[in-house]
């Protein structure tokens, strides 16, 4: 099966490392508190502010920011990304029906859940959920994926 | 769709790992196609049949009503 948008197998072990690392280190940050001071350092802003179109922002400033929110954010995603979209050790159709069946029901699932959300939470626990959301659709891409493989994997007589 | 690629295997005494490696997919997609989860591409159905020395229709075949 011929993708070009896949990455070389060899990269899929640092992708579940990162991934791991990013959910468990997000968990318990998210657990402790959300602004630690851990790792505080310079950043260069492009923008910050309360609202992205507020007349309270500044643009291109060099910040002091805790960067360890940053961190567990990229590790996350980056990881997730390397995890979905490496190529497997056997790359066949079979398994392309399957990363790709897996992408759609990840994108259907994270809507139903963000529709479900806007109508039921509110006050500030609904930027908790948009939080969650931006690791949502590729947490459950991923487990979903790796769930059809491996149960397809069983029953060998 | 049903197919007989359990029966020639063990007509030919394989496993579905070694039916896999023979036409270059994974055991995964062999699994799947036997147990009528996953219908095989052309290709890859015409890949079988030639590996098995038969006739596509030999494998797959339709059921009752499709």
């Amino acid at each position: 099966m011929k993708t070009n948008y896949l990455l070389p197998n060899k990269y899929k072990t640092l992708g579940w490392i990162l991934f791991t690392l990013g959910i468990i280190l997000g968990i318990i940050l998210y657990i402790s508190d959300y602004e630690s001071e851990a790792l505080t350092t310079k950043v260069l802003s492009i923008y910050s502010g309360e609202t992205i179109l507020g007349n309270d922002g500044g643009y291109f400033q060099i910040i002091e920011n805790s960067i360890i929110d940053e961190l567990i954010t990229l590790a996350i995603i980056i990881g997730g990304l390397l995890v979905g979209f490496t190529k497997e050790k056997v790359e066949d159709e079979f398994i392309y029906k399957l990363r790709k069946d897996s992408l759609v029901w990840a994108l259907i699932f994270n809507y139903v859940v963000l529709i479900l959300t806007t109508i039921f939470i509110y006050d500030f626990a609904y930027f908790d959920v948009l939080v969650f959301n931006m690791f949502t659709p590729l947490l459950f891409f991923v487990f979903r994926f790796n769930f059809l493989k491996f149960k397809s994997q069983s029953h060998e007589e | 769709m049903k197919n007989s690629i359990k029966v020639q295997r063990a007509m030919r005494d394989m496993t579905q790992a070694d039916l896999a490696k023979h036409i270059g997919v994974s055991r995964q997609s062999i699994n799947a196609i036997e147990k009528n989860k996953y219908v095989p591409s052309t290709v890859l159905a015409l890949k079988i049949a030639k590996l098995f020395n038969t006739k596509v229709e030999d494998i797959f075949f339709l059921e009752g009503n499709e």
